[in-house]
């Protein structure tokens, strides 16, 4: 994986090279030419003499002056040519850096997609072969069902992260926000999640002052508030706390989701927010994930005017998000 | 057959759970490690007969585990079970010393299978050899179970690979031994993404046991077929 990396750096840099050496052969054309217009009076002086023609001090006065014209003229054209030449090759070296750049990218997902989507479904094709081959029992069946399906779920996600990040790069994000009550939406959601998180005991707590009206479009705000709660619970670990928290501020609608967990652990939180980037540490490392759901989040919720910011070092330890959605007061929410 | 102790060094839980279970219904007795570093204590301590390595691990990788465990000179042969299956993937865990190697997904039997592979591979290994417990060529004396060559009073090591395939080749002296025998021999089935692999391993040999290596006169070539041993 690593060498065909290297080959498509190869690939890109190539063109490097032959850049260079059209700078290089310009350079050396320019010099000569501005040699030669330099001594382009001298010379003519000199031909014209060893053809015989006698002249004049004034006569030679003006020849060499119409060179240094000649030459003036030149300098000036060949260097505004220079200048357009080095700023092509510029142009054309950026778009190559951005290409080694997104070569890098690609190799990273592939690498961290490579891993997440073949372990869970390593682990769903051995617990299905064991029932299969008749080697458990009925509580184990069971089991191992459960475990399955567990593994197809998290498969699922990430399926679904992945296509939703593509749309992203490909349509722009699209969203439809309307007015509504987020205390509301948000208790529903949670719900939904809690089922979902419950059998890890990890628990999921709300903290709302009531109806708080937003303009936000209800499937993206689902998948923020998803996306969040699946970190928090995933870094806060098995039977943790899930703290989510509602709140107004001025012309926001302000939602905050906690865990108590490792923290961000010296990761640049802004970094973070980019497709495939995870947290650096070992520990963050043997998570699942693939580094998709916080670019998501922040992709949703700038669509609808908001901002992301992630903190840690809060008494307690752990991480806290904090996403917020412009606020729709004085408005009616939609049915 | 049964009853020997093998452990799996996986992080991901579901997969170290349903690994274990089944190897543990084929009568070996099995224990789970999740983290590189504590891994490779408890390898040091419990020496299993054999270790199921994840790559992509906490701690410490398993390459490094499998790399650390070779330079102590443990010989416990070890399985690479990863979700990484590029070429070079394969063949760096080779030869690090890694015994076989096996990309997730994977099938039930497939997997257990290489596991009874490799058992009875150490089984073979650990037997008394019909050749006896070392070769001697010239002037410098090979010994299978130190795994060492001794020329005079210098002496070098040789990897547990390059010991075995000496061991195979010497337990037919003057026979045509092909490579896919080799192979399978030292490494077992299809875990070698050529058999060309061999050739490496015999430069290195010849370099340190033929005086001129250039015109060997102990470990012959057979043009398309393999190797023999001229003792």
């Amino acid at each position: 994986m690593k060498a065909r990396g290297d080959d498509a750096e190869q690939v890109v840099r190539r063109p490097l090279r032959v850049y260079g050496l059209i700078v290089f052969f310009y350079a050396v054309l320019l010099t000569w030419w501005v040699y030669f217009f330099a001594h382009l009076g001298e010379q003519l002086i000199e031909r014209m003499e060893a053809g015989g023609t006698p002249l004049s001090d004034a006569q030679r006065v003006t020849l060499v002056d119409a060179g240094d014209e000649a030459m003036r003229m030149f300098v000036f054209e060949g260097g505004f040519l220079g200048l357009l030449v080095l700023l092509s090759v510029w142009l054309v070296m950026r778009s190559v850096q951005r290409e080694v750049v997104l070569a890098r990218q690609q190799r990273n997902f592939v690498s961290a997609v490579t891993h997440e989507l073949r372990s869970p479904l390593a682990s769903a094709r051995l617990y299905i072969d064991s029932i299969l081959m008749r080697r458990t029992d009925e509580r184990k069946t069971d089991r191992y069902l459960r475990h399955a399906r567990q593994d197809l779920e998290r498969l699922g996600r990430m399926v679904e992260d992945i296509l939703l990040t593509r749309r992203m790069a490909e349509s722009g994000v699209d969203v439809e926000p309307e007015v509504a009550d987020l205390d509301a939406q948000t208790r529903a959601e949670l719900e939904r999640l809690h089922d979902l998180h419950e059998e890890r005991g990890v628990t999921i707590a709300l903290e709302s002052p009531g109806p708080l009206l937003a303009r936000v479009d209800p499937i993206a705000y689902g998948q923020v508030l998803d996306n969040l709660v699946s970190n928090a619970a995933k870094y806060g670990g098995d039977g943790s706390t899930v703290e989510v928290e509602l709140s107004a501020d001025g012309v926001f609608v302000v939602l905050e989701v906690r865990d108590h967990g490792p923290g961000l652990q010296g990761a640049d939180p802004l970094r973070l927010q980019e497709p495939f980037v995870r947290g650096g540490d070992e520990q963050v490392r043997t998570r699942p994930g693939v580094g998709l759901g916080l670019y998501i989040v922040r992709e949703l919720v700038r669509a609808h005017g908001g901002d992301v910011s992630l903190e840690d070092g809060l008494p307690g330890g752990g991480t806290r998000a904090r996403v917020t959605f412009p606020a729709a007061a004085g408005e009616e929410a939609a049915a | 057959m049964s009853g020997e102790s093998l452990m799996v060094v996986e992080d991901e839980a579901h997969l170290a759970e349903v690994i274990a279970d089944n190897l543990e219904l084929e009568g070996w007795s099995v224990e789970v490690v999740g983290d590189g570093k504590q891994a490779l204590e408890r390898i040091r301590a419990a020496e299993p007969d054999l270790v199921l390595l994840d790559v992509m691990l906490p701690g410490m990788d398993g390459f490094t585990v499998c790399e650390t465990l070779r330079g102590e000179g443990s010989r416990v042969p070890i399985l690479f079970l990863t979700a990484k299956s590029g070429r070079d993937d394969r063949v760096r865990g080779l030869q690090l010393g890694g015994d076989d190697y096996l990309g997730k997904p994977f099938d039930l039997e497939e997997l257990i299978l290489r596991v009874r592979a490799i058992l009875r591979r150490g089984e073979w290994e650990r037997a008394p050899s019909p050749a006896g417990d070392a070769l001697t060529l010239g002037d410098a004396v090979v010994d299978f179970a130190t795994y060492t060559v001794t020329q005079g009073d210098r002496s070098v090591e040789l990897t547990q690979k390059e010991t075995m395939i000496l061991r195979c080749l010497a337990e037919q002296p003057g026979a045509v031994v092909s490579r896919a025998d080799i192979v399978e021999r030292v490494w077992g089935y299809d875990v070698f993404p050529t058999l060309r692999t061999v050739d490496n391993f015999i430069v290195r040999l010849r370099r340190l046991l033929e005086p001129d290596p250039r015109n060997p006169r102990y470990i012959h070539t057979v043009r398309g077929t393999g190797y023999r041993l001229t003792p």
